[in-house]
């Protein structure tokens, strides 16, 4: 969800309408920065675009300087402050570059700003949302070593000093959910043993925390992203047990809160009805709800079986909805929508459902000893005394076949028999209940169809049965069964049970409205308005049969649309489902071990054989707490809205859309910065797989004070201080093989100073750098590569390290080296071994320059007009590079690029100005 | 800087004392030798090397650069290479070792070079039409009729005297 808005760019003076006198800098690195502030100081106005959410670039995440070993914070802060109030400069961070048109003076740039789903003149970088946040993720900035929560500033000096929240957008359970139960959300609370809070979450979107977790179908489950590594999340399971946690606690008693008069009437009182009647009354709005049964609670009621949903649960969560102020009137029938809404209610739900048994069509349907399935269940459930023969046959495979044959199994039939015309793959009930049943004792005869029933004195006595086989697809997206021919055959049975599906009451109080030839309502599908105006449709009767969580999911969307009606807004707007649904492959699978998910613990089978007692008796708190640890938390912050609750500046906002910010700028700097080589690549030294196997970033932020060891320079693996430490050097820079064949310029001297620094740390340590050269050019760098060795006594070793193994010890690693001054072969064991990788053209860098038409170099750098003369000019006209952008560069000759790319570029923008 | 003159200085500096490396990288596949900068990559990940002090690539490549030719030609540590190329898998300059080693071995055995112990081996073949012909029994023969293989094996003979009438023969002929 993006939207516009056009940025306060101002045209060059006023008086040209195409050229720009303004600067584009992109990226927030120290070179940007050094850019931004020469080319604001001299009067131009600048933007400053940085991709990350926060500027400072990767001196921030720096110990120490080099040669001068000098505190990188310390220098870059002033810094940071200084291009934040600066009022030439305007900060754009989250935000990469879309597009790029027109030429020197005169360039459009078009941004995409993503949202931090915080509104930065808001908020204030207090940091009250952080420890509520219970999301916890590797910590990038701390090189993946610690944990940061999803809502976070990166490091304290973060600038803007506002928080950012990390969001991928709607995870695969919320976004199949029918009801839009934040799954990611209360399995996340589960994790840390808020019962409470994750209920809370679940009854945003339902009524029926309880119900649903013993008879939801769980689309979630299906597109679950831990089960395309093992197997999903129990997240059914989960939810019930939220709701078994808080009938075993003490419950809070609910209040009434109706602040409103528009009257609303709910006809049927089934889970649409009690949902809609439910989010209304969440909403302040009077609801009275006709049922024309005894009882409220539908098919949950008088279809599903005791034994899957105990009817005190179901009376419980309906008797909160009545406390919650909502009235129930059972018992009455009600004659005319109409007339409802002539009695003075503003607006109508209805959800009667279907209840009307489809026949099977073939000879003998009527005879006695045939049911259908509906009236079975219905008879059963209401307490009536219902007999069954010893052989039932039970017609059809949707739950409600497989109910009615563990009914009819518990009513002491001897043989159940399920005949299905398809297979087991397409059949349409919950597999877990399939699985009960068989284990119950009912066979299951696929592929087999009636096709006649045979009776004698009007009793059924048998059925001839024909085999199938499955042919093409149908519209239904299942395989067609076909009859094979000349394949029938008779059974003998004493009673039939027909369940194939259900259908509305061709006569019922649907049809004043429009209906289909089926006799469900037309309707909209996303505002579930009919053609009545107020009047409003959900559940079976609207979808014909379906399942439990589409009724409710029907019920919340209804009640919005109806709060929208009754407040006269547009029932459509910002309802069209457009979140970003977080893909398979933005979901971090690696190194999580496969683990099997929860099992749900059941009464045993002999018991269960003559007892409508519940089957699945729930998850006990240890089991729940560690099966919600397995979610993978594909959406990163799992909108708990704890955040939102502890901001006291009421500045988060987890709807805020990203926006696209158009700029009308003169000159652009490309200060785009570096990435480090992935080490992983260099699989002999083992990164990744042995612990004590670092790179130098994570090396720096763990010698950092502000690092996740507070500046502790320790092991990560047992928190041990390195007594022998070894820095490999050249990985990733001056490899043909591995296609970066130049010298990193740095990494000698990063090397030589993280080797200082561990040194300083630990003075008795051994300290030794594998090099196959040290480059210490420039000032300066030569006498620190003296000082290493004499003063701190840093060992170095000249030869390229081979492998680093892990030694037989497991806590030692050893490093296979020639010394090549002597010719001998060294196993040297080391307890912490740090690489040096070496730095390459940063990601994303080959679009903008397909945006800007530019060429890279062979490597993928910026290619400069001419390296001896005009260093920071680009082959674009009135596009200057600076930093790393176009090779490597220490700290220093960044900074120096950023001043002479700052003073190329404002050459353009005067000109401009002169034209006045 | 021509080789000739490079040959009648005395070797200072660890000038190269022949163009030894410079025919090495005429030989088919002996270029890349000069790429070498002497990190000792190889040294390192060589299984050979692991087990036995003699031999270290590293410094046989610095010998074939410095122009020992008839040092290295006449020693046996080009013919210790296995040819299993973890050192070329790992070198970040992209020297090719073990075909470097080949292109020597070419050299030593065209000057006659070739160390005892693989001349016995060619002799034993060329003689017995096989390596391992001590230890042929009986069994070897059901062995190979069950495997439905032919039992006799004089076709070898057969085989090396074919070959021997092609090339080496032939060759003399010539």
């Amino acid at each position: 969800m993006t939207t516009e808005r056009q940025h306060k760019s101002k045209v060059g003076g006023g008086t040209t309408e195409i050229m720009s006198n303004e600067a584009l800098i992109v990226g927030g690195g120290v070179a940007g920065m050094q850019a931004a502030i020469d080319i604001a100081n001299q009067g131009f106005k600048v933007t400053l675009l940085e991709k990350s959410s926060s500027i400072g670039g990767v001196m921030a995440q720096i110990d120490k300087t080099f040669p001068t070993l000098d505190c990188s914070a310390c220098i870059l802060t002033p810094r940071l402050s200084e291009v934040s109030r600066h009022p030439n400069i305007d900060l754009l961070t989250y935000s990469e570059i879309k597009s790029v048109t027109g030429e020197t003076g005169d360039f459009r740039v078009r941004v995409h700003r993503h949202s931090r789903y915080v509104d930065e003149s808001k908020c204030s970088g207090c940091g009250d949302c952080i420890p509520v946040c219970p999301v916890e993720v590797p910590n990038r900035f701390d090189g993946n070593l610690g944990f940061r929560k999803a809502i976070y500033t990166p490091f304290p000096q973060a600038t803007p000093n506002v928080v950012t929240v990390d969001k991928k957008g709607e995870p695969a359970c919320r976004a199949t959910c029918p009801a839009e139960v934040n799954a990611q959300g209360f399995v996340t609370m589960m994790r840390h043993g808020k019962f409470d809070e994750a209920l809370e979450i679940v009854r945003r979107s339902t009524p029926f925390p309880g119900v649903l977790g013993r008879v939801c179908i769980s689309f979630c489950e299906a597109e679950c992203e831990r089960g395309m590594l093992d197997e999903s999340i129990s997240i059914r399971n989960l939810h019930r047990f939220l709701a078994d946690y808080e009938r075993a606690h003490e419950v809070a008693p609910v209040e009434a809160n109706i602040d409103k008069k528009e009257r609303i009437a709910v006809v049927g009182a089934g889970p649409g009805g009690i949902s809609c009647a439910y989010q209304l009354a969440r909403m302040g709005y009077p609801v009275t709800v006709f049922e024309k049964r005894e009882k409220a609670g539908g098919m949950l009621r008088y279809s599903i079986p005791e034994y899957r949903l105990p009817r005190e649960i179901l009376d419980e969560e309906i008797q909160r909805v009545v406390d919650m102020g909502v009235k129930i009137k059972t018992g009455t029938t009600v004659k005319s929508l109409h007339d409802l809404l002539e009695k003075g209610f503003k607006a109508v739900f209805v959800a009667t459902g279907a209840w009307e048994s489809n026949r099977l069509g073939i000879a003998g349907e009527e005879v006695d000893g045939v049911v259908h399935a509906i009236k079975f269940l219905e008879d059963v459930n209401n307490g009536e005394k219902v007999t069954v023969g010893d052989r039932v046959v039970v017609v059809g495979g949707g739950d409600a076949a497989i109910d009615s044959a563990r009914v009819a199994r518990r009513l002491g039939a001897k043989e159940v028999t399920l005949v299905y015309r398809r297979s087991h793959v397409e059949i349409p009930a919950i597999p877990s209940e399939v699985e009960d049943a068989k284990a119950e004792g009912v066979k299951f005869m696929l592929l087999t169809n009636p096709v006649e029933i045979l009776s004698s004195k009007g009793h059924i006595t048998g059925i001839r049965c024909v085999r199938m086989r499955l042919g093409e697809p149908d519209h239904s997206g299942r395989r067609r069964p076909v009859p094979i021919p000349n394949s029938e055959f008779t059974m003998a049975v004493d009673e039939m049970i027909i369940a194939v599906g259900q259908s509305t009451d061709p006569r019922g109080l649907q049809t004043e409205l429009e209906c289909t030839e089926w006799g469900t309502v037309k309707a909209d599908p996303v505002t579930l308005a009919t053609n009545v105006p107020g009047i409003f449709v959900g559940g079976d009767v609207f979808t014909g049969p379906n399942t439990v969580v589409k009724a409710v999911g029907h019920g919340k969307h209804a009640a919005t649309s109806i709060d929208r009606y009754i407040r006269g807004l547009d029932l459509m707007e910002g309802r069209a489902k457009d979140r970003h649904r977080v893909q398979s492959y933005e979901v971090d699978k690696s190194n999580i071990p496969v683990e099997a998910r929860a099992s749900m613990p059941k009464q045993g089978l002999e018991s269960r054989k003559r007892d409508f007692s519940e089957v699945e008796l729930g998850f006990n708190e240890a089991r729940a707490a560690a099966e919600a640890e397995r979610c993978l938390g594909c959406a990163v912050c799992c909108e708990c809205e704890r955040c939102v609750d502890a901001c006291t500046r009421d500045a988060i906002d987890h709807h805020m859309p990203d926006e696209v910010v158009d700029l009308h700028v003169g000159a652009i700097v490309l200060a785009t910065g570096y990435k480090l080589f992935d080490v992983a690549k260099y699989p002999q030294y083992g990164y990744g797989k042995i612990p004590n196997v670092i790179t130098a970033m994570e090396f720096e932020r763990l010698i950092n004070a502000a690092g996740p060891t507070h500046g502790h320079l320790i092991r990560l693996t047992d928190g041990k201080i390195p007594n022998s430490i070894g820095f490999v050097q050249c990985v990733g820079a001056r490899d043909v093989q591995k296609g970066v064949p130049f010298c990193s310029r740095v990494c000698c001297m990063y090397g030589i100073k993280n080797a200082v620094m561990a040194k300083e740390h630990h003075p008795d340590a051994d300290v030794t750098v594998y090099y196959a050269d040290i480059r210490a050019f420039g000032k300066g760098f030569e006498e620190f590569y003296e000082m290493a060795r004499t003063r701190f006594g840093v060992n170095f070793v000249r030869g390229r390290v081979a492998e680093v193994m892990e030694g037989k010890k497991k806590n030692k690693l050893i490093v296979r080296v020639e010394d090549t001054e002597t010719g001998d072969l060294h196993d040297v064991a080391h307890d912490l071994v740090i690489i040096s990788p070496g730095i390459q053209p940063p990601e994303g860098l080959e679009d903008l320059a397909v945006e800007l038409n530019m060429d890279l170099s062979e490597e993928g750098y910026v290619q400069v007009h001419d390296a001896v003369l005009t260093p920071v000019d680009t082959d674009v006209p009135g596009v200057f590079v600076a930093g790393c952008a176009d090779g490597p560069k220490d700290i220093p000759d960044s900074v120096s690029a950023g001043s002479a790319a700052a003073m190329r570029a404002t050459i353009i923008l005067s000109k401009v100005d002169r034209e006045e | 800087m021509s080789h000739d003159e490079v040959k009648q200085q005395p070797p200072i500096n660890h000038a190269p004392s022949s163009n030894f490396a410079k025919e090495v990288e005429q030989e088919f596949y002996g270029d890349g030798i000069m790429k070498c900068i002497q990190c000792g990559m190889c040294t390192a990940s060589c299984m050979v090397a692991s087990m036995t002090e003699r031999y270290r690539p590293r410094m046989l490549i610095q010998k074939i650069l410095l122009g020992k030719r008839e040092e290295v030609l006449s020693s046996e540590l080009p013919w210790l290479c296995m040819t299993c190329r973890l050192c070329e898998e790992r070198c970040q300059e992209d020297v090719n070792l073990s075909e470097i080693f080949h292109a020597v071995r070419e050299i030593a055995a065209r000057e006659g070079y070739i160390p005892q112990v693989f001349r016995n081996t060619i002799n034993k073949v060329l003689e017995d039409g096989w390596l391992l012909n001590d230890a042929y029994t009986d069994f070897v023969e059901d062995d190979r009729s069950d495997l439905g293989l032919d039992p006799k094996l004089s076709w070898n003979n057969d085989f090396v005297k074919k070959i021997k009438k092609r090339y080496f023969e032939g060759v003399t002929k010539k």
